[in-house]
């Protein structure tokens, strides 16, 4: 057994087991269906799925796009700001003002006047080249601190200028430091501004900056030390584990939820600006693309269902209904076939047995007539008695040899018009001595002016002859024959009705069928209703039978008036 | 059984089958008619043309002349013969075919020679 053979339902196979087994609608609806629902599923969730993963992309992209162009601009600013800091503390510490400044209250001066434009200043400290704390003015006593082992001192003093990271000082308050060096031709030497500042200012920067389209934004150092409040982190100077690397980066937050944090290296200073940003995933124009796409694709899918389903079904119906038919015709052709088959059979039988039949019969009936003129001699009635009981067998022979050959008669139509009256009266005919010796009485109801019908004259006297010579058989003797005749919805029909025992109701479905008899063993070939029946049908025609045990038989014959030629 | 009208009612049997027509002939002989016989179609026509029986029996299938062109050939011939088609086809068509081309009556063998008498008195009483 193929492997085709097992999946394969019946319905799909050819037509060998035609009408033996049930085929499998049932598998062929199943697999039609899972086939068609995967010929539209696939393609539209590829689709679906497509253009999910591109419109995520998309969005991917423009977010990333938007957070850099935010970035910059924020970098920008900050720098901006930070820059016009880093030139007030230049402007103070003018190249020649060391030794105004070391000496007596202009440092508290400037301070003041400093202050009162900017006030976030905390301190200003001025710095000799060794490191030496000169000047300080400020809320310490810092006056004579050395910081020439800090680092910062010696970037400043290479590079003219240090931006420090936020520390918290002395006073427990977030600060940073803006230091810039200078050399005092007066003086020949460097020395150094120092300028304390509270981390508020980077704060208020922050703050000027930050938009709603952000979710947090703030400055860190390298290292991971917040510098100013994060949504995220908390208060400035928390360790963070950022990992401080300029680029936009997603992350997965525990929740789930992904962000997008975008850090960038603000020049000349210890900072990096970090921007973080709810991922795609929580925008409202996602959200709202995906719960359309996820209905659209539901409501296609549960419509393909249907539509399929239906659609299966009735194909299926379809081809059930396409493989009835041709089962009927099959079945059909098989019992004309076996008709035909039988019919040769019996044609070429009854040919060769009716001619010795024949001789049969005529060398008893000689040597009866011989025998009735014959003197008595010992034996002679039992001689006669054979003799009659040879020419019975002969009898039943000829009857039987009778409708053998009329079983193979002429199959091919030949069509004129017909009056189906006179047609009747025709075949009334050869029955006429028939019915008399049977004392059948004749009632004839045949409606004039009958319309001419186009079939084939022979066949229908055939069929009439049939029928009639039946209700002979079924009277007997003393009864009435009705026929009747008349135009009902186009169509002839001829009622032929008797009065004699009638078919028992288990019987009526089975009389057309060939070899089916109800006469005793002999008498009948179970033919002539089943030729009869095949004659009306390739007529065009219909023939149905009533009958009630006792009162009688009624056969309807109903023959289009025209006859579309096959 | 016997007729005794002086004039015995002619019939000719033509019938391929030897044993059928003879033994057919016998006991029409017996039974006060003269009969003879033919095997075969031309003969029938011949025999009809010169002896001019009152009542033919010809069978429907014959080796030379079937029994349908042998009436058409009577037929012409204006013959006044009644003819009483003998049929092996258990059809009662084929009689009527016989019929339609002026035969008389038909008869399907095996005869019942009652039958066929009450045919041959009929057909010879309605010339």
């Amino acid at each position: 057994m193929k492997i085709a053979d097992i999946i394969l339902p019946n319905s799909l196979k050819g037509s060998i087991d035609l009408g033996l087994e049930r085929r499998s609608y049932g598998r062929f609806k199943v697999i039609l269906f899972l086939i068609m629902i995967a010929i539209t599923a696939i393609p539209a969730t590829t689709i679906a799925f497509l253009g999910y993963i591109n419109y995520k992309n998309l969005l991917q992209k423009d977010e990333i796009t938007q957070l850099k162009w935010q970035m910059d601009g924020s970098i920008g600013s900050i720098e901006q700001m930070v820059g016009s800091l880093k030139s007030v503390v230049q402007f103070i510490a003018r190249k020649d003002r060391y030794t105004e400044l070391t000496t007596g209250s202009s440092l508290e001066d400037l301070f003041d006047r400093l202050q009162r434009q900017y006030p976030s200043f905390a301190d200003l400290g001025v710095i000799d080249e060794q490191g030496v704390q000169q000047a300080y003015y400020g809320s310490y006593d810092l006056e004579g601190t050395d910081y020439s082992g800090e680092s910062w001192f010696s970037e400043v003093m290479e590079k003219g200028l240090h931006i420090s990271p936020v520390y918290r000082g002395y006073r427990d308050v977030p600060h940073f430091a803006i230091a810039v060096s200078t050399y005092d031709p007066v003086i020949r030497k460097t020395w150094v501004m120092r300028a304390t500042i509270e981390a508020d200012t980077l704060q208020n920067f922050v703050g000027t900056i930050k938009t709603e389209a952000t979710d947090d934004l703030f400055l860190v150092v390298s290292e991971g030390v917040l510098q100013t409040f994060s949504n995220y982190f908390g208060q400035p100077l928390t360790q963070t584990e950022l990992e401080i690397e300029p680029g936009v980066r997603s992350y997965m937050s525990m929740a789930q939820e992904e962000f997008l944090i975008a850090i960038g290296d603000i020049a000349a200073t210890p900072w990096y600006l970090v921007i973080i940003k709810n991922g795609y995933t929580s925008n409202s124009e996602w959200r709202s693309f995906r719960s359309e796409l996820f209905i659209l694709y539901v409501v296609c899918m549960v419509i393909s269902v249907i539509v399929i389903f239906a659609l299966v079904n009735m194909l299926t119906s379809l081809i059930r209904k396409a493989d009835e038919i041709q089962i009927g015709m099959m079945k059909e052709a098989e019992h004309k076939d076996k008709l035909a088959s039988i019919g040769r059979l019996a044609s070429g039988v009854a040919h060769e047995i009716n001619n010795p039949l024949a001789i049969i019969n005529q060398k008893t009936g000689l040597v009866e007539d011989i025998l009735n003129i014959t003197p008595d001699f010992d034996h002679k009635h039992t001689v006669l008695e054979s003799l009659k009981s040879i020419d019975n067998s002969v009898e039943r022979c000829k009857a039987i040899t009778h409708r053998l050959l009329g079983f193979a008669r002429r199959t091919e139509v030949l069509y004129q018009h017909i009056d189906v009256n006179e047609t009747i009266r025709e075949v009334l005919k050869f029955l006429e001595k028939e019915m008399m010796y049977s004392r059948i009485e004749l009632d004839l109801q045949l409606q004039d002016n009958l319309p001419n019908i186009y079939s084939d004259r022979l066949q229908i006297q055939q069929v009439l002859l049939n029928i009639i010579n039946n209700a002979i058989d079924a009277i007997g003797k003393d009864g009435t024959i009705s026929i009747i005749s008349n135009l009902i919805a186009g169509e002839v029909r001829i009622v032929i009705q008797d009065d004699g025992s009638g078919i028992p109701e288990d019987m009526l479905s089975q009389i057309f069928e060939p070899f089916f008899t109800t006469k005793e063993t002999g008498k009948g070939t179970g033919l002539g209703l089943s030729i009869t029946y095949g004659l009306v049908k390739k007529l065009g025609g219909d023939i149905t039978v009533r009958s009630n045990v006792g009162k009688g038989t009624a056969f309807t014959i109903t023959l289009p008036v025209k006859v579309e030629k096959q | 059984m016997t007729n005794n009208t002086s004039k015995k009612i002619r019939v000719l049997i033509a019938d391929d089958e030897f044993d059928f027509a003879s033994t057919l002939q016998t006991r029409l002989n017996l039974r006060d008619f003269e009969a003879t016989m033919v095997s075969s179609g031309e003969e029938a026509v011949q025999a009809v043309e010169q002896q001019k029986p009152d009542v033919l029996l010809l069978d429907l299938k014959m080796p030379d002349l079937d029994g349908l062109e042998v009436l058409s050939r009577l037929k012409e011939m204006g013959a006044e013969t009644k003819v009483i088609i003998l049929t092996g086809h258990g059809s009662f068509e084929v009689g009527r075919e016989g019929m339609e081309m002026g035969a008389f009556d038909y008869i399907m063998k095996p005869v019942d020679l009652n039958e066929l008498i009450v045919k041959i008195e009929d057909a010879h009483g309605s010339r």
